[in-house]
């Protein structure tokens, strides 16, 4: 069974939030507006986060964390978020009564909420997703739907998954290659042996929530701010 | 408990709201309407419209109407936690106050439930929560302990209403149906007295443990996410205590408007008030106690994410409702209530009204500050209330008055029984109990040359 | 009072058993609802203890709310006629 999880290497990560867009473009993420961004309601379910400190600036694209101890999916009492077998905390739009309890719960902020009806379904999105309504709690899913896909890819190739057939749109789109994706299990994946490099950290790692999405800094890992 | 017509004369005043309806019933129920309909309005709008319409926005996704439910609920320990533990203490002086405190109880119970109803994003798939609820999460926790509590709160509510219910069958001669139907067949038999009192004895006690955990499991939705501020072992204790403070405070400014509205300045006595007044002292000292501990703590551990939480509330953008919170919750009763000789009801009101405002800042103060402060250096905007939250506040506020009033035209708000009960028998009871509480009488045999104690 | 129950004292009679009954109704709805929210913990081996450890408490607490309203109205409703 696979552990889906992710590598972002800071010392590549420019800001320029390729990422960002791709992610939008994938997954039907809507743009809420001026109107509603200046009050605060964007959605991105990839968001590049600007640590400030007097030493530097740094640049943090943060997924949702796919947190092998999901603080959101305790709280919520309609079994609208949960966390499957392969270590994705999947979304259930269908179910979700809006309560926002998981968002209230999430340490990372990785949840958002349609506060209003953002778009309809129309020509040009990904038919793959679906288009949320008003009142439901979305956040990133690392791109489930092309699991999906490739898994029925493979099957009528008749052959296994391979690293490669299943990538997240932002690892795809990031023009410095600073995010990897992969199976977290397969020792020999690139995510896994990324992982384990001097070099990496999780953040909020002391709540205990198991985040899957690791971070790569130099400077981080050697204890300097 | 059949009642004599001659008492009934005497405690006329009781029956004055339910036989007669004067102008003020028809304006106060116009103005409560007013502000129910700007609730409904802005209702209506965030239904259509969805929950933008009011000031909510990422990272503060909980804001007035989360801050309203634990409120109101608070509110609900008014009741029946004082009706029952007067009761079991066996306190005279309950006796014109129970069930003014039982009705607070039940009306708020339903109003504060209802804010859970408003904030959600999807009030049409409420039922996924019967249907796929998990016990897991603190929110089906607060659904069943609610559930719990206002169905024991209407019992507790509904049985000692029923001998009176049974004095406005048979003396009132107007909506005899309906009181016939809700008597239950009551006749003041010895049998019937004996069950009525057994259950009431039983809900008594049973009631107390249940309010206990309603707001227990309150503050759980709080406490047991990660957040800073949040997560603290003091919600459980602190929710409680601040509950039963509110509550207090909300009863005494209910008794206060009562009795100007309906004169029942016989009934509700200065000596009431002073010892609501005492009571609602105790819990403002105890209040100020968890409230300092939490924020010592809180300092003195100095962790970073604590720390932007607590400055953001002392000297931060919400330093305002902080420092109001406390000159509501601690100041103005301490002043107010520490010398209750003359002038109690106006005291005790100024101060229960200063606690009533006070405590709604509490909540807020738990609910939006710790939002605003996300971990991760997240974009936050301050949080300001649209017209929507305030119509919703008000129509809320306006609801669970007009039940109130509602109930005060149908049913007795004093307990016409047991004020005859207080008169018949409580004299005697009281001053048997004062006899057991006394050294036992041990009169020496007279002996010879024994000395004898002259007084 | 008469011999025969009139036309409106049978009406009450039976709006009174019908709270009573939608009393029943109303607490056996939820304890219902707890032992489904179990089973399906249960069947779905979401943290079913949870369910269990909360139900342990909250079922006998409306069976006692239960048994206590029951008798109530049994007890009144038995001994005296509607009036």
């Amino acid at each position: 069974m696979a552990l889906w999880g992710m590598v972002i290497d800071l010392d590549r990560c420019t800001g320029c939030q390729a990422c960002v867009m791709a992610c939008k473009a994938e997954n039907n993420v809507p743009a809420v507006g001026a109107k509603e961004a200046g009050l605060g309601r964007t959605i991105s379910w990839m968001q590049v986060l600007v640590e400030e400190s007097e030493e530097r600036t740094r640049f943090l694209p943060r997924p949702c964390f796919q947190c092998d101890d999901p603080p959101c999916t305790k709280v919520c009492p309609v079994y609208a978020t949960y966390r499957d077998p392969e270590g994705i905390v999947a979304q259930v739009y269908a179910r979700c009564i809006g309560c926002r309890f998981c968002m209230a719960g999430c340490p990372y902020n990785a949840k958002y909420f349609n506060w209003r009806r953002y778009q309809q379904e129309a020509p040009g999105q990904n038919p793959d997703v679906s288009v949320r309504p008003k009142g439901v709690v979305e956040k990133c899913t690392f791109c489930h739907h092309r699991l999906q896909k490739a898994r029925d890819r493979v099957r009528a190739e008749r052959r296994e998954l391979a690293p490669g057939d299943y990538v997240t749109a932002c690892a795809e789109a990031c023009p410095t290659r600073a995010i990897t994706f992969g199976d977290l299990s397969d020792a020999g994946s690139d995510v896994a042996k990324l992982a384990k490099s001097p070099r990496a950290f999780r953040v909020g790692e002391e709540l205990g929530t198991k985040p899957k999405v690791i971070y790569l800094s130099e400077t981080e890992a050697h204890g300097r701010a | 408990m059949a009642v004599p017509d001659a008492t009934l004369e005497r405690d006329a005043a009781l029956f004055a709201p339910i036989a007669r309806t004067g102008r003020g019933f028809y304006l106060t129920v116009a103005v409560l309407g007013l502000a129910i309909l700007w609730g409904a309005i802005a209702y209506w709008t965030q239904f259509n419209e969805g929950l933008g319409v009011t000031g909510l926005q990422q990272p503060v996704s909980w804001g007035f109407y989360v801050t309203n439910f634990v409120f109101f609920i608070g509110i609900s320990h008014a009741g029946t936690l004082i009706s029952a533990i007067l009761r079991l203490s066996r306190a005279e002086w309950r006796r014109p106050i129970t069930r003014m405190a039982e009705v607070i109880t039940v009306m708020v119970l339903f109003i504060g439930a209802g804010q859970i109803l408003v904030d959600l994003g999807r009030p049409d798939r409420l039922f996924n929560v019967i249907r796929y609820g998990r016990y897991q999460s603190p929110l089906l926790w607060d659904a069943t302990s609610i559930s719990a509590y206002l169905t024991a709160s209407m019992f507790y509510l509904y049985l000692p209403l029923i001998p009176d219910i049974a004095i406005l069958r048979d003396r009132l001669g107007k909506r005899r149906f309906l009181y016939s139907v809700l008597a239950m067949g009551w006749t003041g038999s010895a049998h019937q007295q004996k069950i009525l009192n057994r259950a009431i004895a039983i809900m008594a006690v049973l009631v107390i443990p249940i309010a206990v955990s309603v707001h227990t499991v309150v503050s759980f939705v709080f406490s047991m996410t990660i957040q800073p501020a949040w997560h603290s072992s003091i919600f459980g204790p602190y929710f409680v205590a601040g509950a039963i403070f509110s509550g207090i405070a909300a009863l005494i400014v209910a008794m206060a408007i009562v009795r100007r509205i309906y004169h029942l300045q016989a009934y509700l006595k200065p000596i009431h008030f002073r010892y609501l007044g005492h009571l609602l002292l105790v819990m403002t000292l105890l209040w100020f106690y968890l409230t300092f501990a939490e924020y010592l703590t809180g300092y003195y551990g100095n962790e970073p994410e604590e720390m932007k939480v607590f400055w953001s509330k002392f000297t931060g953008p919400f330093w305002p409702t902080f420092w109001a919170m406390l000159a509501l919750n601690f100041v103005v009763p301490m002043a107010f209530l520490v010398n209750l000789r003359n002038h109690a009801v106006g005291k005790t009101v100024v101060a229960s009204v200063a606690v009533v405002l006070g405590m709604w800042l509490e909540r807020f103060n738990i609910v939006v500050p710790t939002l605003s402060n996300p971990r991760l250096p997240f974009p936050v905007t301050h949080y300001w209330p649209t017209w929507v939250e305030w119509g919703e506040t008000a129509g809320s506020f306006g609801l669970f008055i007009l039940l109130y009033v509602l109930f005060v035209k149908f049913f007795p708000i004093i307990s016409i029984w047991e004020i005859q009960e207080g008169r018949e028998a409580g004299l005697k009871d009281v001053e048997e109990r004062l006899r057991t509480y006394l050294p036992d009488d041990t009169t020496p045999e007279p002996a010879h040359g024994r000395a004898r104690v002259t007084t | 009072m008469s011999a025969r129950p009139s036309e409106v004292d049978r009406r009450v009679r039976a709006l009174q058993w019908a709270i009573a009954a939608l009393a029943v109704v109303f607490i056996g709805g939820i304890v219902t609802w707890i032992a489904h929210l179990i089973r399906t913990a249960w069947r779905l081996g979401d943290v079913p203890s949870a369910s269990i450890g909360i139900s342990i408490v909250a079922i006998p607490v409306f069976l006692v709310l239960l048994g206590v309203i029951v008798s109530v109205f049994w007890g009144l409703l038995r001994d005296g006629g509607s009036r």
